[in-house]
């Protein structure tokens, strides 16, 4: 571990702490400890099978952690269902095959949640999801059905039903892998939007470009710990540990 | 030569096959060989039948229906029925009862047994599961026998049967009080209309509210309120709608002065304007944005179809069957007429009446009298049997449907901070509907059809009583007749209702 670069005007986000994980009797994450701060943007990096999806899924306890103690928000995940609910209608959650549902138009797809979590009344929800669309680039495809979409333009979609939350912290798992790549750009330009707009972001990708140019810091995982986390330049042009090189030796 | 023989693009594009390879043509040559070909093998089958059957002196026909078949049936509208028709319409309306109340209580069982297998709890979980495998690997038969061998264990029937002449249960069967409509319901039902249109408008009112503000503002518990007052303001003040029953004599009156000929060219006038419609939209969804598509031949002989079939319909309506047009200008009057009757002075009880079961003398009680709703022995070893059976398939139906929807989807709709509850209403269940209704229609099939081993137990459904019948009358094959058209009639009304539910669940794909 070296080279943190938490800023120390702003509040910290997330807090993990020693943060154990099984599966049976396999252990997905060992010890894992990082502090996210607001505004940062983090891409979590490592090869398939390192736990940085099982990670970012325990953050809003998709998956339960169970030992060592994870803070959101300043709200501690713990069993009690009412921080579950609270940290998940804050913490906007992206996800590798989309997850739309199927069977309701994008439209409602984005005002489901505002309206049965955050009660908000429909034409505001609606006007507020209009917005979205409109910012994730396709305001004309609202009346359609998730199935009638392009792949690219359903996970601008998942953005932007994320997004409706409010939410003041996006995790994204692995956004562009299912996707053609004419499609990825599409997507990774909203996320960069998102990241300028000072959104907190942590990011499971495979995407190197665009860790390089939007990350604020790079966090490499492998075998369930985090081996090294540093500044895009460190990580890139000067890694310090062997395994962080081997890595990099194999992708780049 | 050369320019002779090459080949013309536009020459070569207008070259049509030899009928025997253009695949409109061979496609409906086969379509009508193949209804001539069953045609023509029923109408041999069905001579070889009659012959064989004349030589051997056994009859057909239906003339039983119209005469008395001397027989006395267990229970239902008609115990002692005048003619052979009657007698099979009681076993008919015994079946529809068994088979209604078994696929309301089948469906509620099945659901609850069926989230059971789901839940967490590891006690409710066993539970469920003890329930399916024991009951769906018992015959359906062996079931109805052992309930009904249980049920004709109980008690005999003594004045004091039972709690307090509210439930009553002995080897007669089982009896609970009774909820009737009385003789101010139908006045108290236009009071209940206006109460729904009111619950509607305090509906649309209050969610308008909830749009414009986000406050909960409970709009069906609104609307729910608005007909609940409705009701009971009803209940005493029905009779100020006595007047109603003039109208719907008026309305009779109208409709018995209709000549038959102006029913006649309306019923004409509404075939041709069905298949006109038909052939409009027809042509508008082969109508493509850069002008009208070439009709093919195809698209010929459907268009031409529905105008045959449009003539057919008149040539009915007038020539082959003309009492169609009186019988529907009769029965019609006559429906009015009926509701004109339900309305009027003296009707000023409430809407409903509860009787409660009463033991006449010991060992019997009233069957579907005026005392109490009494499932006698048979119909409750059936009901149990058939409801439990079922509820078993559905339950698993149930589950698997629940399971068919993507772990993607509940972590989505988890994710978006939603409860247990909402994610199951919004996100869950109607993908799961559309899994689940397939099947569940099919379970409602095989419930039905099951109803017919009431015979086992001796319970007068159709099957039961069409036997009796048969062996009075010979006329077996008669009854094997209608037995068929009547669980057909009733398979395609459930296939249906359901279908109907199928497409409004499809999802929409590209």
């Amino acid at each position: 571990m070296s080279t943190e670069t938490t800023n120390e005007n702003r509040s910290d986000m997330i807090v993990c702490e020693n943060v154990d994980k099984w599966f049976g009797d396999f252990q997905a994450l060992k010890g894992v400890s990082a502090t996210i701060a607001e505004q940062e943007v983090v891409v979590v990096l490592g090869p398939s099978g390192s736990g940085k999806s099982t990670w970012i899924r325990c953050i809003n306890r998709l998956e339960a952690h169970q030992q060592g103690t994870i803070i959101v928000d300043g709200v501690e995940l713990t069993n009690d269902l009412r921080n579950i609910e609270k940290i998940r209608s804050e913490v906007g959650m992206v996800f590798q095959q989309f997850n739309l549902f199927p069977h309701i138009s994008v439209l409602d797809n984005v005002t489901l949640a505002p309206k049965w979590v955050r009660k908000m009344p429909k034409a505001a929800a609606e006007k507020k999801a209009e917005e979205l669309l409109e910012m994730v680039g396709i305001p004309e495809q609202a009346a359609k059905y998730p199935g009638q979409l392009s792949g690219g333009q359903q996970q601008r979609v998942a953005i932007a039903r994320a997004l409706a939350m409010e939410p003041r912290i996006m995790l994204f798992d692995e956004p562009t892998s299912a996707l053609d790549p004419e499609m990825i750009k599409e997507v990774l330009d909203v996320m960069k939007d998102l990241a300028h707009g000072g959104m907190t972001m942590m990011v499971v990708t495979h995407e190197m470009g665009f860790a390089r140019e939007v990350a604020d810091r790079i966090i490499f995982m492998e075998s369930g710990e985090i081996v090294e986390s540093g500044t895009p330049e460190h990580f890139f042009t000067n890694p310090t540990e062997d395994r962080t090189k081997l890595f990099l030796s194999q992708i780049l | 030569m050369s320019t002779d023989t090459e080949v013309q693009p536009s020459n070569y594009h207008h070259q049509k096959p030899p009928f025997y390879r253009d695949a409109t043509v061979v496609k409906w040559l086969f379509q009508v060989g193949a209804l001539a070909l069953v045609v023509f093998a029923l109408w041999f089958l069905s001579s070889q039948a009659r012959d064989n059957l004349s030589a051997r002196n056994i009859s057909t026909g239906f003339d039983f229906l119209s005469i008395d078949p001397g027989i006395n049936l267990s229970e239902g509208i008609d115990t002692r029925p005048a003619t052979g028709g009657r007698a099979l319409w009681v076993g008919m309306v015994n079946t529809i009862r068994l088979a209604t109340a078994g696929i309301f209580f089948a469906t509620v069982i099945g659901l609850f047994i069926g989230l059971a297998r789901l839940s967490n709890n590891w006690v409710v979980n066993k539970l469920g599961s003890v329930f399916v495998e024991t009951l769906r690997n018992i015959p359906l038969l062996v079931q109805i026998l052992l309930y009904g061998a249980i049920l004709a264990n109980l008690g005999d029937l003594q004045f004091d049967s039972g709690w307090d002449n509210w439930v009553i249960w002995s080897n007669k069967g089982l009896s609970v009080p009774r909820v009737f409509i009385a003789d101010g319901f139908y006045q108290w039902a236009v009071f209940m209309c206006i109460g729904a249109l009111a619950a509607r408008w305090m509906y649309n009112q209050r969610s308008g509210l909830h749009d414009k503000t986000g406050e909960n503002t409970h709009p069906g518990l609104g609307s729910f309120a608005v007909l609940t007052i409705f009701g009971i303001v009803g209940w005493f003040i029905h009779p100020i709608f006595g007047w109603v029953g003039n109208i719907f004599g008026a309305i009779s009156d109208g409709i018995s002065k209709v000549p038959e000929e102006v029913l006649q060219l309306v019923l004409s006038a509404v075939a041709i304007s069905i298949a006109a419609n038909w052939i409009r939209g027809f042509l508008a969804s082969r109508r493509t944005p850069g002008g009208s598509a070439r009709l093919t031949d195809d698209d010929k002989f459907r268009i031409i179809f529905a105008g045959v079939g449009s003539v057919l319909a008149i040539l009915v309506v007038f020539v082959v069957w003309p009492g169609l047009s009186s019988w529907i200008i009769n029965s019609s009057s006559d429906l009015f007429e009926v509701l004109e009757n339900k309305f009027g002075d003296g009707r000023t009880g409430g809407p409903f009446g509860v009787d409660r079961p009463e033991v006449v003398k010991p060992g019997k009680f009233e069957k579907y009298g005026p005392s109490g709703l009494t499932m006698s022995l048979g119909f409750a070893a059936v009901f149990f049997g058939i409801v439990l059976y079922t509820a078993a398939f559905i339950a698993e139906i149930v589950r698997g449907g629940i399971l068919a929807v993507p772990k993607g989807q509940i972590e989505a709709a988890n994710s978006l901070g939603m409860k247990r509850s909402t994610a199951l209403r919004t996100v869950i269940l109607p993908q799961a509907l559309r899994v689940i209704m397939p099947p569940l229609g099919n379970q409602y099939l095989n419930l039905t059809k099951n109803t017919s081993l009431a015979i086992a137990v001796g319970f007068s459904d159709l099957v039961q009583v069409g036997q009796t019948v048969g062996n009075q009358t010979g006329k077996n094959l008669s009854v094997f007749a209608i037995w068929m058209l009547f669980y057909l009639a009733c398979s395609l009304t459930i296939s249906v209702a359901v279908n109907f539910f199928n497409v409004r669940l499809r999802i929409v794909e590209r």
